[in-house]
């Protein structure tokens, strides 16, 4: 959409990416430029198109290398998606049997590519809608190899801002991030390929702006990400504050998040000299790579729920155990600390077939409903135990507020050991037991049952709640948890004392753990571990390393 | 022949990731693995196929699986779409 101001050259769309940029406008000369008579025999054609798709296929998955290390693992699977595509058994079939209709390699890859990407678009769901790009990349990917046209870098002296009908995410990839200042695209939505790439390049981006003039091509513009803004010709005073603004800002974050990658794999240390254990959270199998790029020490929080959730049945041994040790062994020697099954009336699974209770938070649920329910409790306890040997796992159980609940638990977990010895199944037999510190009562009798444990981790999430009787959920209250911390902090504090008076460790794996603001209280009372959700690790850390 | 049906918790839908983890998967298999949702039928093995159901959160996939390797391929099946569909994905 375009409006007119003064200057009458303002366009806006989707800012995608939070940066300004201000240079040249240059238009992407990406217009179909080919042969599309046939150029020999169909089974000649046949022969052609099925040598560019296998080398298409190879570049694909080349380009997918080169993104896992260069940009991340959630982009890579977008090129290995492509690949998938270009060998998709409906996609060659139709494009073959245009072929035998007398069409060129070109035409038919062109055409299957329109049919593909329309039945996409038809379904009406943005999501996928934004994957009819992704088919037309995928064909144009085999339209440059069948006209060997190799893919050469424009070479510009200057840094421009690149404008296009809709950029495909290869495209994307290729350019030249130091000549490129950002992009606009008529077409496009913020939940297209390009637009998450563009993000995790970093690159400022509009998308959806509508068709731009190619009369602006070489004209000066200012694009601002933040409001989804392009001005072409824009004012001076404009230029002056954005040069300001962008001297200030926008170097200062892209130094320290350059710096905070720099650090990524060094130790947190404090200006002290204290050696703070950065972990991750992570709620499924999958979030480990993630965790591990962005420099997780371990694994500070599995939720193990995400085996229970969303099934009919209760999850076997042996699938438990195939992914503990799938995650123990991704962690190489890394500590993981599964959290035993938190379910309940607040986090259900049907084939519990648990009551609806009045207040589910106060209720059947963690550890209560595993010792009540010893079964289910002692099936997750084995292949925890079972995939011990496969790495450093550690046992945390939730909900603990009292001593007994603690040594029955032991003594379960203890039944257990002493039933896989005998049947001969090795396992770690000095796996660390924790507990989880999220009841008042468990931070007021810690120091007796910091007596029975290596570890304590503090669920302030759940601590705050229960210590201010201020429900989280309901936005009323929540507001007494998030703005006061001296009652939560001092429970913490006794926690950390009484677990170290024992010589073991305390960390949070709360969201408490992830305000920068609070840091150095924690690291003040004792805290040894912060376990955050992975896209946090790298902010956690650098703010470890600048504090006392 | 087996069967399960499946309801679809991630907010994104049945889109291109899952979709490609659910064919890759299928392929290990030499069952006939087709998927229903609303009217639109697919073949598990065929990504653009799958994809082309356009089944958005709260869908149904009714699975059909039949061949020699039915038993495994239903456990597996159900085991991918959990994994991938169940809802605890951040995207």
């Amino acid at each position: 959409m375009s409006i007119d101001d003064a200057t009458g050259n303002v366009f806006l769309g989707i800012g995608v990416t939070n940066g300004q940029a201000y240079g040249k406008i240059k238009f992407l000369n990406s217009t179909y430029n080919y042969d599309f008579k046939a150029r020999s025999s169909p089974n000649e054609e046949r022969q052609r198109f099925l040598l560019a798709l296998e080398e298409t296929v190879n570049k694909t998955k080349e380009i997918a290398k080169r993104a896992r290390s260069t940009i991340g693992e959630g982009e890579a699977q977008i090129f290995e998606i492509h690949a998938m595509l270009l060998e998709d058994e409906d996609f060659v079939d139709s494009v073959l049997s245009l072929i035998k209709t007398g069409l060129s390699s070109e035409e038919a890859v062109e055409k299957s590519g329109e049919k593909y990407s329309n039945v996409l678009r038809a379904l009406g769901d943005e999501y996928l809608s934004a994957r009819a790009t992704d088919i037309k990349d995928i064909c144009q990917g085999i339209i440059d190899t069948l006209q060997a046209k190799n893919d050469k870098k424009e070479e510009d002296s200057e840094p421009y801002i690149l404008v296009a009908p809709d950029l495909s995410p290869s495209e994307t990839v290729k350019l030249d991030k130091s000549k490129i200042l950002g992009f606009v695209t008529f077409e496009g939505s913020a939940t297209s390929h390009t637009s998450i790439l563009a993000k995790a390049m970093g690159i400022p981006a509009i998308v959806g702006v509508g068709e731009i003039s190619k009369n602006y091509d070489g004209e000066l513009a200012l694009l601002d990400g933040i409001r989804g803004r392009i001005t072409i010709r824009p004012k001076e005073i404009d230029v002056w504050e954005y040069k300001n603004a962008k001297a200030k800002e926008n170097k200062l974050a892209r130094e320290h998040e350059r710096y905070l990658r720099s650090i990524m794999h060094r130790p947190a240390v404090t200006k002290s000299g204290k050696k703070i254990l950065i972990y991750a959270n992570i709620g499924e199998a999958s979030e480990v790579d993630g965790a591990i790029s962005n420099g997780a020490e371990g694994i500070g929080l599995l939720r193990s729920e995400f085996m229970y959730l969303a099934r009919n049945n209760l999850p076997s041994e042996e699938e438990l155990f195939i992914a503990y040790k799938m995650i123990a062994e991704k962690m190489q020697g890394k500590r993981v600390v599964i959290r035993t099954l938190d379910i309940g009336a607040d986090k259900q699974a049907t084939y519990l077939n648990l009551e609806r209770e009045e207040n589910p938070a106060l209720g059947y649920r963690g550890i209560r409903l595993c010792l009540d329910r010893q079964e289910i409790f002692k099936t997750q306890i084995r292949a925890i135990l079972r995939a011990s040997a496969y790495g450093r796992i550690s046992i945390m159980i939730p909900m603990i507020s009292t001593h007994g609940e603690l040594l029955k638990c032991k003594e379960i977990i203890k039944s257990c050991e002493v039933e896989l010895k005998n049947k001969g199944i090795n396992f770690d037999s000095k796996i660390e037991i924790g507990i989880m510190i999220e009841t008042p009562a468990s931070a007021i009798i810690s120091d007796i049952l910091a007596k029975e444990v290596d570890f304590f981790s503090v669920g302030t999430n759940d601590l705050s709640q229960y210590t201010y009787a201020a429900d989280r959920q309901n936005s009323r209250v929540s507001g007494i948890c998030e703005e006061n911390h001296e009652a939560i902090i001092r429970l913490i504090k006794m926690a950390s004392d009484a677990i170290h008076e024992e010589g073991g460790w305390i960390g949070i794996c709360g969201e408490m753990g992830a305000d920068l603001s609070l840091t150095q209280e924690l690291l003040d009372i004792g805290i040894d571990e912060l376990s955050v959700s992975v896209p946090y690790l790298l902010g956690v850390r650098g703010k470890v390393c600048a504090s006392n | 022949m087996k069967e399960f049906v499946f309801k679809i918790l991630d907010k994104n839908g049945l889109h291109a990731r899952p979709a490609g983890a659910i064919s890759a998967k299928a392929k290990e298999f030499s069952s006939k693995i087709t998927v229903r949702s609303d009217e639109r039928e697919a073949d598990a093995k065929r990504l653009l196929s799958l994809m082309s159901l356009g089944a958005v959160s709260g869908k149904e996939l009714h699975f059909h699986i039949s061949g020699e390797d039915e038993e495994k391929a239903l456990e597996e099946m159900k085991k991918i779409c959990f994994e991938k569909l169940g809802g605890q994905n951040e995207h």
